[in-house]
């Protein structure tokens, strides 16, 4: 080949490489960012006077003096509103009866509307349900839910082919009517009838749910998925580095560890789901570690499924042990199992830990593993006294639930963001001690 | 690590089997169970119960095979599960915690107001597969059904196309009802079916053979495809443990109350 030729297929390929990494890149900002910065809003958000109110009631966080003379403030700025309901309400069997017949059911519309974005009305019985008891908590969700006070959402079937939604203003309905002032001071003083404030809650990340996830946070979840990471690693990690030894120190090459070999690859390569059948179907039904599902069972299957990483990067490190430091441990006349312990494995460490931390982050986001051995959708915080026993609530499961399965899935997507966020952020973090102590091991060989 | 393990084990004898209760199976049923199961450990903390989602078929297996304490179905047991839990010496006991219609729903832009049930029928075998032969506009019908493992596909399937009928290919299978409501909220010209409680102004209801799904219309049995929600336990429970607490919370005014927020209807009082 011509030495130009060379050249120019040299260019080539490193301009490839360039776009790939650059690909690479670009694709993980265009995934995280989003669900980062979304995810932000679970934590950082502009909150009412509803929210206050509800972590006073329901946490018992605050300061009680300040929230009440708030609460009265409100509740003043909200007085015109409910006088309207109220004169409405009075005038409604002298209006002629046509009229009335149409405005009943909008008027009802209008009262609910209210409902979800104030909360009950004073002097009412109290809902059963904690979501019902507070207004919108989020200004965000607010402003969404006071369009609906303020326009019906119609569709207009009367062109070709589908519908096309209307937006209905109401208060053209019931003009000349004693509901009419309510409109425009919705419109105008919402902020007075919320007093949004930006609020950080960073224990979001540690307090339980209220109500299937309206309110609070996710400490159940976070707690779930460190049970499981650890509990995975507390089986894998022991017998994956002793697997890893006798594989390098012990084995002789021969038929039975090539055998032995692929089916650690194989392990590797089996679908996490398939593992997820085999521990329900073995270390529940039928070794009955637990009475049904359980963070020990789920422990169990994740470890089964991280062993072979666990098993390849010890491997890895004790193989790139200098072959010198055996030699001066057995010249001095240690014997192999006293070399193994005192000068091979402290020398792989480092590299084991990398593989061990590696192997946690995909512990904790699998899913499949976890739905038949571990996961519930709904459970309160274990302690750790609990977990062989009892069945937990974990992020990766937890986060596909409340975006499908959910009643109201509408009503809590900060919820699912913020799940979804402190996921990544878990996995990343790990990840990111992997690669640190990774790098400190690699200044060490070289100093 | 090894200190966490020690309490464990210690932990593990003190822990007291009467305060646990684990709930599996319908999704629909959900809502109710894990709302039930809030309102209990608020009442009192020391009692731990954690409820599942997968399915009433699922959820009858998991009794059968004792890992779960009460099963929740969106219908009732199939002879196939009887014979099983008796051939394993366990007694089903059905317990009605709520009623519950099954809308059938379509994307809001669809000018269709209302089907027959033979439309429907019609429409989930394939006999009908566009709406305008139903009077809507000119669009191919996306049929969007819930898994076989569910008690509501079970429920629609008798109520609506007969034992024999058999659902048209192409139908897509979802595994949950908020699940078949999001396809419906994002695919023009789909239909679906679900849960009461799972319906919102996201999507529209049709009404069937003139009469819209309410509670009021479950409750006077006028609207066609109504049905029970069950939680099975095995044998009766005992009058003053957990289990009948949990389910008895389904007849007292405030879980009556919560299952009519939720969108549920409750179990009308007898006279």
């Amino acid at each position: 080949m011509r030495m130009s030729t060379r050249k120019l297929l040299d260019r080539a390929f490193t301009w490839g490489a360039c776009l790939a990494v650059g690909l690479m890149a670009l694709f993980l900002v265009l995934v995280l960012a989003p669900i980062l910065v979304r995810g932000a809003g679970a934590y950082v958000f502009r909150a009412t006077t509803e929210y206050r109110r509800m972590m006073l009631d329901q946490f018992g966080r605050g300061d009680e003096a300040q929230i009440q003379a708030e609460r009265a403030a409100v509740a003043e700025a909200r007085r015109p509103l409910y006088e309207a309901l109220d004169a409405f309400e009075r005038s409604l069997p002298d209006l002629p009866a046509a009229r009335r017949k149409e405005l009943k059911p909008a008027f009802q519309e209008v009262r609910e509307g209210l409902r979800l974005l104030l909360g009950p009305e004073p002097g009412e019985p109290l809902p059963a349900l904690t979501r019902r008891l507070y207004g919108q908590t989020r200004w965000d969700r607010a402003q969404e839910k006071v369009r609906n006070v303020l326009c019906e959402e119609t569709w207009d079937y009367s062109g070709e082919g589908e519908g096309v939604r209307v937006w209905v203003p109401r208060a053209p309905k019931f003009a000349g009517t004693a509901l009419e002032p309510l409109f425009p001071l919705l419109e105008r003083d919402l902020e007075g009838l919320l007093r949004p404030r930006l609020t950080f809650y960073p224990r979001f990340l540690t307090d339980k749910s209220l109500d299937i996830h309206f309110f609070g946070g996710i400490g159940a979840e976070v707690a779930g998925t460190v049970y499981l990471a650890l509990g995975a690693m507390l089986i894998a990690v022991p017998l994956g580095i002793v697997a890893a030894v006798y594989f390098q120190e012990y084995a002789r090459e021969g038929a039975v560890i090539t055998l032995l070999r692929s089916c650690v690859n194989t392990l590797a390569g089996v679908p996490s789901v398939v593992f997820g059948l085999f521990g329900l179907a073995f270390f529940i039904n039928t070794l009955h570690v637990s009475p049904g599902k359980s963070v020990l069972a789920g422990s169990l299957t994740l470890a089964l499924l991280v062993l072979p990483t666990v098993i390849r990067a010890s491997e890895e490190a004790i193989a790139a042990v200098p072959r010198a430091y055996k030699e001066a441990a057995l010249a001095l006349g240690a014997g192999q199992w006293r070399t193994i312990l005192t000068v091979i494995l402290p020398a792989a460490l480092p590299g084991i830990l990398t593989g061990t931390v590696i192997s946690m982050g995909r512990a904790a986001g699998e899913t499949a593993p976890i739905i038949f051995t571990a996961a519930v959708s709904y459970g309160a915080l274990v302690r750790p006294s609990e977990v062989l026993s009892q069945a937990t609530p974990a992020l990766s499961w937890n986060l596909y639930n409340i975006c499908t399965e959910h009643e109201a899935v509408d009503e809590i997507r900060h919820v699912q963001y913020g799940m979804a966020a402190t996921l990544v952020l878990i996995v990343l973090t790990l990840n990111l001690t992997a690669i640190l102590i990774r790098a400190r091991v690699a200044k060490r060989l070289k100093g | 690590m090894m200190v966490m393990v020690a309490g464990a084990l210690a932990g593990a004898r003190t822990v007291c089997a009467q305060d646990k209760l684990a709930l599996d199976g319908s999704t629909t049923v959900g809502p109710i169970a894990k709302a039930f199961a809030e309102y209990t450990m608020r009442q009192n903390q020391n009692v731990n119960i954690t409820v599942s989602e997968s399915g009433s078929g699922n959820g009858a297996k998991a009794l059968l095979n004792g890992t779960c304490d009460i099963a929740n179905l969106s219908r009732d047991l199939k002879e196939s599960e009887r014979q099983a839990m008796e051939q394993k010496g366990v007694k089903p006991v059905a317990h009605v915690v709520a009623y519950d219609g099954l809308p059938v729903i379509v994307h809001p832009s669809n000018r269709v107001k209302g089907l027959t049930l033979e439309q429907v029928r019609d429409i989930y075998t394939g006999k009908v597969t566009n709406w305008k032969q139903v009077g809507g506009a000119d669009l191919p019908i996306v049929v969007i059904s819930r898994d076989t493992n569910s008690g509501t596909f079970e429920t629609f399937k008798e109520l609506v196309l007969g034992k024999e009928a058999k659902i048209c290919e192409g139908t897509e299978y979802t595994g949950s009802n908020g699940g078949v409501r999001q396809r419906v909220q994002m695919t023009k010209g789909a239909i679906g079916f679900a849960g009461l409680g799972f319906v919102d102004r996201s999507v529209k209801a049709l009404e069937i053979n003139g009469v819209a799904p309410s509670a009021e219309t479950v409750v006077a049995k006028s609207y066609p495809i109504s049905r029970e929600l069950f939680m099975f336990t095995k044998g009766e429970p005992a009058p003053d443990g957990l289990v009948a607490a949990f389910i008895g919370l389904s007849r007292s005014e405030k879980g009556r109350e919560i299952i009519e927020e939720i969108g549920f209807v409750p179990v009308p009082e007898k006279k």
